[in-house]
This record gives structure tokens, sequence and C-alpha cells, in this order.
């Protein structure tokens, strides 16, 4: 198996915040925490568009660098998890992190931080699967089920796909080739938005 | 006529420094992390997969292709 990712469609996301309700209700995440979020681009303004961001499940994860106790860990399955019996809730990996992904809820008085939480991508953590302990400190452990992220599994537009990377990847790949693109959309000159890039296939988008 | 292994030389020299630019560098920070935390078990040592990998990573893949609803309307 390759590494599980997640993948956001821009073109199909509604910005509805399903995805984010599905994630709170799924794993009863605190008041103040939101383990996903959506980041909107041209807010109001034609061409306006929508992605939903968690936790990315970095292959080099910078979170995993910083962390001063060493609470990080990856799973098999390149899944970024931590243990929050470590954490002693300093903040570096939120500095780290290029998504927000880490969030620290509210622990007292005067914005006392937490223990850090994000995203698990519905893997639970370092507690006996399904265990009581695990659900309170993680969340529900839905791969353990065989199951894919509530967020995935709860998008109305299919967006937001999660699971083995290949797979996502080859689900994308057919959308964009059925909106009439093709291999241009791949690689470097796609990327750097050079204008010399090969010619749209017929019937393209802009 | 002396001079001329002593220019190949340095030519050589100068083309064998000019060619270790090309190298890549890894970029990649090497640090000594190790996980100082709790074992996690995997997700597929329990009761539902008795530690079978493949049947989960069978399940999950075929839990992935249902996100493609193309494999569904084309069937029609």
């Amino acid at each position: 198996m390759a590494r599980m990712k997640f993948i956001c469609d821009a073109e199909r996301c509604i910005e509805c915040n399903g995805c984010v309700t599905a994630c709170k209700s799924e794993h009863e995440v605190p008041w103040g925490v939101n383990r996903r979020r959506l980041v909107t681009v041209n807010d109001g303004k034609p061409g306006e568009r929508s992605i939903s961001v968690a936790c990315m499940h970095c292959n080099d994860a910078p979170c995993m660098a910083v962390c001063p106790v060493d609470c990080f860990y990856k799973t098999e399955e390149g899944i970024v998890l931590h243990d929050k019996d470590l954490c002693i809730g300093c903040g570096y990996c939120f500095y780290a992190c290029p998504f927000g992904a880490p969030q620290f809820p509210q622990a007292g008085a005067f914005g006392l931080r937490g223990k850090m939480d994000k995203c698990t991508f519905c893997a639970g953590g370092p507690e006996e699967d399904n265990s009581e302990a695990e659900r309170t400190k993680y969340g529900r452990n839905r791969l353990a089920e065989g199951k894919l992220p509530a967020c995935a599994e709860m998008c109305s537009t299919k967006a937001l796909l999660a699971g083995d990377g290949d797979v996502i990847m080859s689900i994308y790949k057919q959308r964009v080739q059925r909106r009439g693109k093709g291999d241009e959309i791949w690689g470097w000159a796609m990327a750097y938005n050079r204008n010399d890039a090969k010619p749209q296939a017929a019937g393209a988008k802009t | 006529m002396k001079s001329k292994p002593v220019v190949a030389a340095i030519a050589a020299v100068i083309f064998a420094v000019g060619l270790s630019a090309c190298s890549e560098v890894n970029q990649t920070a090497k640090t000594e992390k190790v996980y100082a935390g709790k074992k996690d078990e995997r997700a597929y040592d329990n009761k539902l997969f008795g530690n079978d990998k493949q049947k989960w990573e069978t399940a999950m893949a075929q839990r992935s292709r249902t996100q493609n609803e193309y494999l569904r309307t084309d069937k029609k």
C-alpha cells in the first residue's frame, strides 16, 4: 500500500462545511478546536474556490522535526500521529506546520494551552484500538474498522478524497480528464504557469 | 611542449570541480529524532481483520474506490 493521503478538488468543493462538521461530530472535538477547516480564495468574486484543509500527513513532517519531546510518530501508512501523554503544549509544531493543522484547546484561564490536537486521519492514537482512552484523547479509530476518514466519506460532492494515495490519485486524474484536460495539466509547466505549456485538449475548460 | 600536460591537468581539475556543482545535495534535515511515546497498534491488528494486513489493505482500497462515482454512473 502507498501512503494515506487527502486530495481536495477545488472544482467540486461547494464550501458546505460538511467535512468540518463531520470531523467535529465524529471525534467530539472540543470547543475552539477545528481539526479541519475550509479555506476560500477570491471569496464572493467570480472564480471563487474553496478547499478543505487539515493535517496533510507530510512525508517529511516539520512538526515531527521540531517537537522537543519527540511525541510524534508515523504509522506504516504514512499517517502522522502523536502521543498526547507526552505533549507539553509548547506550540512549536503549530509554528512549524505550513497548514496550521495543530490546534490547542484552552486548558484554563488566561489562554492557557492544552495538549495539541490535530487530524488523525481517523486513525486514533497510541492507545488500545477503539478503547475509551483512545476515543477520549484522539477520537474514533475508523481505520481500524476498515473505514475512511469521516470528512471524506461525508463529502456530498466527493470533492474531498481520502485513502491510498495511488487510488485517490487515479480517481482525481480520471475526473480531470473528464473535464477535457489532458496530460498538459501535469508537470513542471503547469506548476509554474509557463505560457509555452502544451496546448490544451479540444473542448477543455480554461 | 612541456606545458601541454600541465594545461591538460589543470583543465581536468577545473572540469572535475565544475561537474561537482551538478551533484544534488540532500536537503532533508538529518535529525536523530526517535519517537518517545507509547507504541501504537496496527490498524489491522484487531478482531475484525485478525492481523491480516492484506485483508485490511484490500478493504481500504475497495472503500477508497467507492469515492469514484464514475464507476457507478458508467455502468448505466
